[in-house]
């Protein structure tokens, strides 16, 4: 079904010279001296027949920065979907974190059969327009919301603010009560197979409901909808912007205004927003809208950002808590009250390391840049 | 077997838990085969993931099966099993799948006729319900 060699080929990876460059960037090998990407490639590129598993695939935390420094932009991400998803269909099974609760709730959200219930979080304020071909697309927070619990994750306070500023912005946009996961971390972590049941599913719903435009607030999402669904199943009539990308200009136009705020943060650029789609520039641009806000850029910011040590749900441990603490440390040292993010996977892993760890990683406020922006209409 | 008995797992521990079921089955009691058991030390060793893929490998309802409070043999129950379980409630009424798939029993030492009353409930409650997510072949 996948021409395996033509994919690996448009990874340009046999364009590797070797040189160890995303070895020395690389947040894993930083702190795990057995991961090594340029080997990872050697090894898969070996023609011998008998490759032994190589279980260091499923530490890449697919956080582009390999990318960003390499001479000839060999897609390293890219190459290690493929060598998942041939691990995969050879019978390798990934090591599940969360005892395996998020893959289970994407595969069942792939069942035709799906009626969900998944609207009961949504304020009486926030105004629908219906019919209107223009959708939120949530993702999952809901059930972020749920299965991080223990870890006070609120990632549905980001969607609300998100609501709220497009409420502000006259933005019209209808939810749907049944859309799917995206699927991008089982197409993260191999299961292709997964990923395209959900997205056909998500087609299929949003073809029902006439669906012109997407917003979202998700860069997971946002870069699942855009760049994969017509990668894996072909060209789709279908805008998919975000919501930065919705907000930012209204804000330097002057049409949208928010209030003010006497904080000092320090903004965290999420792997897919920032290297994988060049978003930099608009999160900063509304934050600098909120009037009194002090923004602090953190050592590594932009395009070198350290990436929060999430994984697609797969052998998340010791090298992950470790990029987590180092981040907070990072987020600290500037001297900001608040960590504002942009993803909600980044503020589940920080959060993670600040509840779960052993005490060391910095205690410092994680928010939703669509809460914080929010939050200043008030 | 009766093909439309919903599946059924209980996720049993090995002591209150399971000795329920071993005397219903010496008391002559009989279930549906589609009724599958899975036995486990206590039942904090269940957590959110394990419920969730019972659905997804096809269940229609999850039983977690444990000793009485007070009597877990080890002692530490810090109630775990309760946060799973309201967890795990919480994500399947966001499914769409009604909350009263998972249960909850605490049953004494021994007690294979309360074992066998509440099973039968939930089967009866189940196949009231159109099924769940079926796998898909």
């Amino acid at each position: 079904m996948f021409d395996t060699e033509r994919e690996l080929k448009e990874t340009r990876i046999n364009l590797c010279l070797d040189c160890g460059k995303c070895t020395v960037v690389c947040p894993v090998a930083q702190h795990d001296p057995e991961f090594n990407p340029r080997l990872i490639a050697q090894r898969r590129l070996s023609q011998s027949r008998n490759r032994p598993n190589d279980e260091s695939i499923w530490s890449c935390i697919n956080c582009y920065m390999c990318v960003e420094r390499c001479n000839y932009h060999v897609k390293f991400p890219e190459f290690i979907q493929i060598v998942r998803a041939e691990a995969i269909s050879e019978g390798v099974q990934p090591q599940c974190s969360h005892g395996g609760a998020l893959q289970s709730l994407m595969h069942l959200m792939a069942r035709k059969e799906l009626k969900q219930d998944r609207l009961g979080w949504l304020p009486k304020d926030i105004e629908l327009s219906e019919p209107c071909d223009t959708i939120f697309f949530v993702g999952c927070a809901p059930y972020f919301d749920i299965v991080f619990s223990d870890l006070g994750v609120n990632t549905l306070e980001g969607v609300k603010g998100a609501l709220r500023l497009l409420n502000r912005a006259q933005v019209p946009f209808n939810i749907l009560a049944n859309e799917r996961c995206c699927g991008r971390d089982l197409l993260l972590q191999g299961d292709r197979e997964g990923f395209l049941t959900l997205a056909s599913a998500n087609m299929e719903e949003f073809a029902r409901h006439g669906v012109k435009k997407i917003i979202t607030n998700c860069p997971e999402g946002y870069y699942t909808l855009k760049i994969e669904y017509p990668r894996f199943l072909g060209s789709m009539d279908i805008e998919v912007t975000h919501l930065i990308e919705v907000i930012a200009p209204l804000l330097q136009s002057g049409e949208l205004n928010v209030g003010s705020m006497k904080q000092k943060v320090t903004y965290h650029d999420p792997c897919t927003l920032g290297r994988c789609l060049r978003i930099f520039d608009q999160p900063r641009q509304i934050m600098g809208a909120l009037q009194g806000l002090e923004l602090v850029e953190m050592e590594q910011n932009r395009e070198k950002s350290l990436c929060c040590g999430a994984s697609p749900w797969v052998h998340c441990g010791a090298v992950n808590r470790e990029i987590q603490e180092e981040r907070l440390a990072q987020a600290e040292a500037t001297g900001a009250d608040i960590l504002v993010t942009a993803c909600p996977k980044c503020q589940i892993h920080l959060k993670c390391a600040q509840k779960r760890g052993d005490g060391r990683a910095s205690q410092i406020e994680i928010q939703d840049l669509a809460y914080l922006a929010a939050r200043s209409l008030d | 077997m009766n093909k439309t008995a919903p599946n059924i797992i209980i996720f049993t521990c090995n002591w209150d838990g399971l000795s329920s079921i071993e005397a219903a089955s010496q008391a002559g009691y009989c279930y549906p085969s589609s009724v599958k058991m899975v036995r486990v030390s206590c039942l904090s060793r269940i957590h959110r993931g394990l419920i969730i893929k019972a659905f997804e490998l096809g269940a229609d309802g999850v039983m977690l099966l444990g000793c009485e409070p007070g009597n877990c043999h080890f002692e530490t129950d810090a109630g775990l099993i309760e946060q799973e379980y309201e967890n795990a409630r919480s994500l399947l009424k966001l499914l769409g799948l009604r909350e009263e798939r998972l249960i909850l029993a605490h049953i004494p030492q021994g007690d294979g006729y309360g074992f066998m009353t509440q099973l039968t409930c939930f089967i009866t409650e189940l196949e009231q319900m159109r099924p769940a997510l079926p796998v898909r072949a």
